[in-house]
């Protein structure tokens, strides 16, 4: 055990001592995020809203630009139909919908607090009920719904009061929008930049093992008692904790630099993550295993990391490729490190339900072990 | 039977008062018999050397016994236990010095070789093991930025961090200026002196004439040759050499005629004369050369080396 802890941390000093490996794993993906983040982000963080106007008055009209005017809410007006397909597949945050019949119970109303004497006197006209509008949002990405649910609150009960010079007439329901949909934007690159770091952290365990064993280190150590598993836990153990300080920095750039928020569970977060880890390093070991030279090394793992990094939804959703290139991403395990990331860290859509994705990097992991246990040679 | 005479009268004692034993090993890569029936014996606190060119099979020999190498046959025994199926009890007693280039670049001599301590069950405290090999001033700075002989007394540190009974060092000297050589030798001097055993290999003939006990000759998987130095050279030649510039005149038969002259040979200009007499082989030379109103130049004599027996034994030179 402490033979394991002074390799592990031996490891980890030369590990942040070696700047060119600290850029790879740390500064190479954070690139990735604020670059991406920032292209495809458009920079302030603004909702997109599907804008459903049934009532065609002057007064939804200026809710219209009540809205508008908050700045933070783009609005799209369209059908409802239309609204909740768009938002189904990832292009709208949320759906407001004004019933027809608004216009008419703010001119009602309006009317009542010029002929009445008091604004106390609240239950206006009790023989028509209150025109109710019907907002939808995405539960599962809780902090946005939050958002706007707040923001449609505060606008609507501002313009009731400014119209009809009363307490508000019209209400807010609030509706789950079916489906989850597909995120874009920063919350889209943050998570499957996460994977794509934790496979290159993975694989990239290769080189210095090949580089170890070119260079007979591993038979030097192999000439201490100290047991094989001991070299191999320590570099595990090496990966994961790199793998924690990856997400850390990832998360903490997409969640202050972008707002990107978080919905899902931070434990199984961690459990994905480490999974992942365990996998990508595994895969090392099989690269390690068929290649003999520190070059071809290099160039295993550079053509597998970019491969991967193209043809797993990393930079475009996988729903967006072709037919053949979807059929390579269901290969690749990087698919469901990234999908399952996803759909944990901000309630995308599942491209594979989670415990199917988790299951298929449970097995990736498994027959990379074994592989590695058949074909790793010390020497 | 060059093992047995020389072994005998040890041979009393229990089996594992030997720091090596190795009877009869053999090790074949593919096609190549890299090891074939390699017999010798390692006495405690003696420095014992292989020497051999590149191939001979010195590091394969040298690994098995280090427990890092299976054996295909023969019987081996390291302080009394196998290395391969005892190799953690051998290994924590052992210490190794492979030739590898650094190990972990990024790490400080300090932290390398305190991470190497916490491998083994026994250890010297790293300051200690910091003077032995005068790296003291070495602590802090990290193995990348050392030069050549500092790597290679690194190399040589790390072996002894446990503390080690038998000590292998393969090839410790390869590529170092005659400075760091001879900095190096004084390293093994002290093992012994401190009752250590050591085996080394190397393919520098003055460096196995300094530093060995005992030493075997390989070549092709197999020794030659086994004993002390001088006994290998006396064994094989029984003259020495006087050497001079030749002179015009003095013919070959003339000088196959003069007293204790076995043999004469040419080469560049030089004149080789085989003697068992040197003092009254020289005589015959100056009379001789009076003789002719000349006077010899360059007279010399050369007492044959190791090098000389390698290449009576195999035909080539060492380092070919």
């Amino acid at each position: 055990m402490d033979a394991l802890l002074a390799l592990t941390v031996a490891n980890l000093k030369s590990f942040v001592r070696d700047r060119a490996a600290l850029f790879w794993t740390i500064a190479f993906p954070v690139i990735f995020v604020v670059l991406f983040g920032t292209l495809f982000g458009g920079g302030t963080a603004r909702f997109r809203v599907g804008w459903v106007d049934q009532d065609h008055t002057p007064a939804s009209a200026a809710l219209e630009q009540a809205f508008a005017r908050t700045g933070v809410l783009s609005l799209k007006p369209m059908s409802e139909a239309a609204a909740l397909a768009q938002s189904r597949q990832g292009q709208l945050d949320a759906v407001i919908v004004v019933p027809a019949g608004y216009g008419a119970a703010v001119a009602r109303a309006h009317d009542e607090g010029a002929s009445t004497t008091g604004p106390t006197s609240s239950s206006a006209s009790p023989l028509l009920p209150s025109p109710s509008l019907t907002l939808y949002t995405d539960p599962t990405r809780t902090g946005t719904a939050q958002a706007i649910e707040q923001l449609v609150t505060d606008v609507t009960t501002g313009v009731d009061q400014a119209l009809s010079g009363r307490p508000p007439i019209l209400s807010v329901q609030v509706r789950p929008l079916s489906g989850k949909p597909i995120v874009t934007g920063p919350s889209y690159y943050v998570p499957s930049i996460l994977a794509m770091a934790i496979m290159q952290l993975g694989i990239f365990a290769a080189v210095p093992l090949v580089q170890q064993r070119e260079k007979l280190i591993l038979k030097r150590l192999g000439a201490t008692p100290l047991p094989r598993w001991t070299l191999v836990g320590s570099n595990v153990l090496l990966r994961l904790v790199i793998a924690a300080g990856q997400t850390v920095i990832i998360l903490a750039i997409g969640l202050v630099g972008f707002h990107v928020q978080v919905t899902g569970s931070w434990l199984l977060i961690a459990g994905i993550v480490a999974l992942g880890a365990l996998m990508f390093t595994a895969l090392g070991y099989v690269i390690a295993s068929f290649v003999r030279t520190e070059e071809a090394a290099n160039g295993v793992t550079q053509v597998a990391q970019v491969l991967m990094m193209f043809l797993s939804g990393i930079f475009f959703p996988i729903e967006l490729m072709p037919e053949w290139m979807k059929s390579i991403a269901r290969l690749l395990p990087l698919t469901y490190l990234a999908d399952g990331l996803r759909q944990v860290m901000v309630g995308s859509s599942p491209f594979v339900p989670l415990g199917v994705g988790m299951g298929i990097l449970g097995a990736w992991l498994v027959a990379c072990l074994a592989i590695s246990a058949r074909f790793f040679r010390w020497e | 039977m060059k093992v047995g005479e020389l072994t005998n009268e040890v041979m009393t004692d229990r089996a594992s008062a030997w720091a090596v034993e190795c009877h009869d090993l053999h090790k074949r890569y593919g096609n190549l018999d890299a090891v074939a029936g390699v017999s010798f014996e390692v006495r405690p606190g003696e420095v014992f050397g292989l020497l051999g060119p590149n191939g001979a099979g010195k590091t394969t020999t040298i690994e098995i016994l280090e427990g890092i190498r299976a054996p295909d046959a023969g019987d081996v025994r390291v302080l009394g236990l196998d290395p391969w199926r005892d190799g953690r009890r051998v290994k924590s007693r052992i210490g190794v010095q492979l030739q590898t280039a650094s190990l972990y670049p990024y790490l400080t001599v300090g932290e390398l070789i305190d991470l190497f301590g916490r491998f083994f069950p026994r250890r010297l405290p790293t300051h200690q093991v910091l003077d032995m090999l005068e790296l003291g001033e070495k602590v802090d700075a990290q193995t990348r930025t050392l030069s050549g002989g500092q790597q290679q007394r690194l190399s040589v540190a790390l072996a002894l961090v446990n503390d080690p009974e038998l000590v292998f060092l393969d090839e410790p000297t390869t590529g170092l200026d005659p400075a760091a050589r001879r900095s190096l030798w004084e390293i093994v001097r002290r093992l012994r002196a401190e009752g250590r055993s050591v085996l080394l290999t190397t393919h520098y003939m003055e460096e196995a004439d300094a530093l060995c006990d005992r030493l075997a000759i390989m070549d092709h998987g197999r020794i030659l040759e086994l004993g002390t130095a001088g006994e290998l050279v006396n064994r094989r030649f029984h003259e020495q050499a006087v050497h001079f510039t030749a002179i015009p005149g003095m013919e070959a038969a003339e000088l196959r005629s003069f007293p204790g002259v076995a043999r004469v040979a040419h080469e560049d200009g030089e004149v080789l004369l085989y003697t068992s007499d040197v003092p009254a082989t020289i005589g015959a030379v100056l009379a001789a050369a009076d003789g002719l109103g000349a006077a010899p130049t360059d007279l010399g004599v050369r007492r044959p080396t190791l090098e000389d027996v390698f290449l009576e034994l195999t035909g080539r030179a060492l380092r070919d």
